[in-house]
């Protein structure tokens, strides 16, 4: 299709460039052109078959670029995480987090490179959503790090980031998991007050967002309105899910032990570039090429896994709370008009610019014309090493131990002390289990 | 204005803006530098200060004096961060503590780690040392009073400005009978705005 409407052009280039040739060279370069990212992208997508700890190793090898370096520590961070070196990935996420709030104004120099040039001259400043997940990878690693008042610092300045990013027709940056994470924690400190409302926003955005309300949501929210002894609400929820008495006791029973069981399943999608390149006509001749590029996100079916925690004769298995697919498309549809005109804008410059290079030489219209071709390219930049899913469930339980089951984990043993909290958290990519069990403090 | 021209003008720009390095210029450990807005060892250090000298003019102080006729032996305790800040509490620790010893209204004994790692050493020096240079066993004077708090904030946040509030509460418990003798405040209210635009 391509070769069928650009017939004719090349009687406007140079005697010892075929049309043909120029576009295979063309199109050479634009494969060569965004490299680092495609390589980015095949390692996040080879985290199904390979450990976090040998893309992690791969990943290290590349050297980014300066605009690049936060998306470099967020997906670096991430696979520190995922492969328990918790103080690495505590660094890696921090700078990263310190680099997005720094590159969250306005750049003029970049705006200027993206209007001209294409949008990746842009520095990676984080999407709305990685704004605020990156406060949960935080909270997470300082948690298994056995330090859960700094895991409450992060949560709380995921909470001012969300507040930070709210807007009234749309949820993009407000996450669900980040409620939960914190509702978690809240309740790891003994602020179950706190707990109760991080509660109530995850299940206002699970809502929102059209995900069925879990059953460990819906019986958090009950357990901890009867705990704080808020009776209204409390009969409001218990008929409201269809909650029985027994349910209650059973979760509220002294000395059970409670297990607050995270598992993140597969790899969320990267984004593609999606390209059309068109001969535009001047003066009743071909002119020259003009090509446009747009991000855009795959149809891609996916296969939700689960994680199962055994307890005694039961098995329980994690439900999802957050689609992260679901939210990384929201922020690019959110971001979507202005990437559309700036596309736009910059293709009318760039026409420009070769018509009046091809004014003065026919030879530097035709150069200019292959750079800005070239240059053109769609901004596939992501945060794509983040689970794909991110699933919970609750158990409270008199048994003395529980087992754990994931996609690459083989069946783990917990021991339980009466009346003890713990966070387990499960990865589908991972064989690794990731538990922290709270430390009573003396004071 | 002509494309190529915005394109010159692009390259030039980012020449001149992309040159800035990094530079290192020493200052005063006194000079107060707000960078970000959050909290600083300037908070830290007038904060202790100012909640030291206000704990030493209450009551309790006196009242110590005429019971016991001796200085009353502090302890500092924890002070718990659950502001939204990454806090290192340990140097406003250090603060509290040397404002309290160089007051030289109170006597002052070492925490518990500290004393751990004393402990551990009059143990050795009673295997090793001679007699006259042995510190002895069961001579450790007990605090009075231990002081313990937490630092809170609140965040107002409105696109690139916030106010940030802070609230530094610190009391003084007796250990005796778990009085709590003294309680101060001190609260710090910052507007820090961000730049919308950047180089």
């Amino acid at each position: 299709m391509l070769m069928s409407l650009t017939k004719g052009r090349s009687t406007l280039l140079p005697s010892f460039i075929s049309y043909r040739s120029f576009l295979v060279l063309a199109l050479l370069l634009l494969s060569g052109c965004s490299v680092t990212h495609k390589k980015v992208n095949q390692l996040s997508q080879s985290l199904n078959t390979n450990s976090p700890e040998a893309v992690l190793t791969q990943l290290q090898t590349i050297k980014p670029k300066e605009k690049d370096r936060p998306l470099f520590n967020l997906n670096i961070g991430t696979l520190q995480f995922l492969s328990q070196d918790y103080p690495s990935a505590i660094t890696s996420l921090t700078l990263a987090k310190e680099e997005m709030a720094v590159l969250y104004a306005t750049s003029i120099t970049e705006n200027i490179g993206a209007a001209t040039v294409n949008e990746t001259m842009r520095s990676y400043s984080g999407t709305p959503s990685d704004l605020v997940m990156v406060h949960n990878l935080l909270a997470l690693s300082y948690l298994f790090n056995n330090d859960p008042d700094s895991a409450r610092v992060e949560i709380l300045q995921a909470d001012i980031m969300m507040k930070k990013l709210i807007k009234k027709d749309s949820n993009s940056g407000q996450l669900a998991s980040a409620h939960l994470i914190s509702a978690v924690i809240y309740e790891l400190l003994d602020e179950q007050d706190n707990a109760l409302i991080s509660y109530k926003f995850a299940a206002e955005l699970m809502q929102a967002r059209g995900t069925p309300l879990t059953n460990d949501i819906k019986l958090a929210l009950t357990r901890l309105s009867k705990e704080l002894g808020i009776l209204d609400q409390f009969d409001q929820y218990k008929s409201e899910f269809g909650i029985s008495d027994e349910q209650i006791e059973k979760l509220t029973a002294k000395n059970s032990s409670a297990l607050y069981f995270i598992h993140f399943d597969g790899v969320v999608t990267s984004k593609k570039e999606v390209s059309i390149m068109v001969p535009s006509y001047h003066d009743n001749r071909n002119d020259q090429l003009i090509r446009i590029a747009m991000p855009s996100y795959p149809n891609v079916v996916r296969n939700i896994g689960n994680a199962t925690i055994d307890v005694g004769e039961q098995d329980i298995r994690t439900s999802e709370i957050e689609n992260v697919n679901t939210i990384a498309r929201e922020d690019l549809d959110a971001e979507y008009p202005a990437i559309l005109l700036a596309t736009t804008s910059r293709a009318v410059l760039k026409y420009d610019a070769v018509k009046n290079a091809e004014k003065k030489d026919p030879l530097a219209g035709f150069i200019m014309n292959v750079a800005t071709v070239l240059s053109e390219s769609a901004d596939v930049r992501s945060w794509n090493m983040l689970p794909a899913s991110i699933q919970y469930a609750y158990v409270s339980t008199g048994e003395d131990n529980v087992a754990i089951r994931a996609r690459r984990l083989a069946k783990r043993k917990i021991a339980l002390n009466p009346g003890s909290k713990h966070v387990i958290l499960t990865s589908s990519i991972s064989d690794k289990l990731f538990h922290y069990q709270q430390e009573k403090s003396i004071y | 204005m002509k494309s190529s021209k915005l394109v010159a003008i692009t390259l030039s720009s980012v020449l001149i803006l992309g040159g800035c390095g990094t530079t290192v210029e020493r200052v005063d450990a006194g000079t107060t530098v707000d960078l970000s807005g959050a909290w600083n060892d300037t908070d830290s250090q007038l904060t202790a200060r100012t909640m030291v000298e206000d704990a030493l003019s209450r009551p309790w102080f006196k009242k110590h004096m005429q019971a016991t006729g001796k200085a009353p032996t502090v302890i500092v305790g924890k002070i718990k961060n659950l502001s939204h800040e990454h806090i290192n509490t340990q140097t406003f620790i250090a603060d509290i503590e040397r404002e309290l010893i160089n007051s030289g209204d109170v006597e002052f004994v070492a925490d518990a780690t500290a004393r751990k790692e004393i402990r551990e050493e009059r143990g050795d020096q009673d295997l090793n040392a001679t007699e006259e240079t042995r510190s002895a066993m069961g001579q450790e004077i007990g605090a009075d009073y231990m002081m313990q708090g937490k630092i809170n904030t609140i965040i107002d946040v409105d696109g690139t400005d916030q106010v940030r509030f802070y609230q530094v509460d610190l009391e003084l418990i007796s250990m005796k009978d778990n009085r709590k003798v003294w309680i101060g405040q001190q609260k710090i209210k910052k507007l820090v705005e961000n730049s919308k635009m950047r180089k």
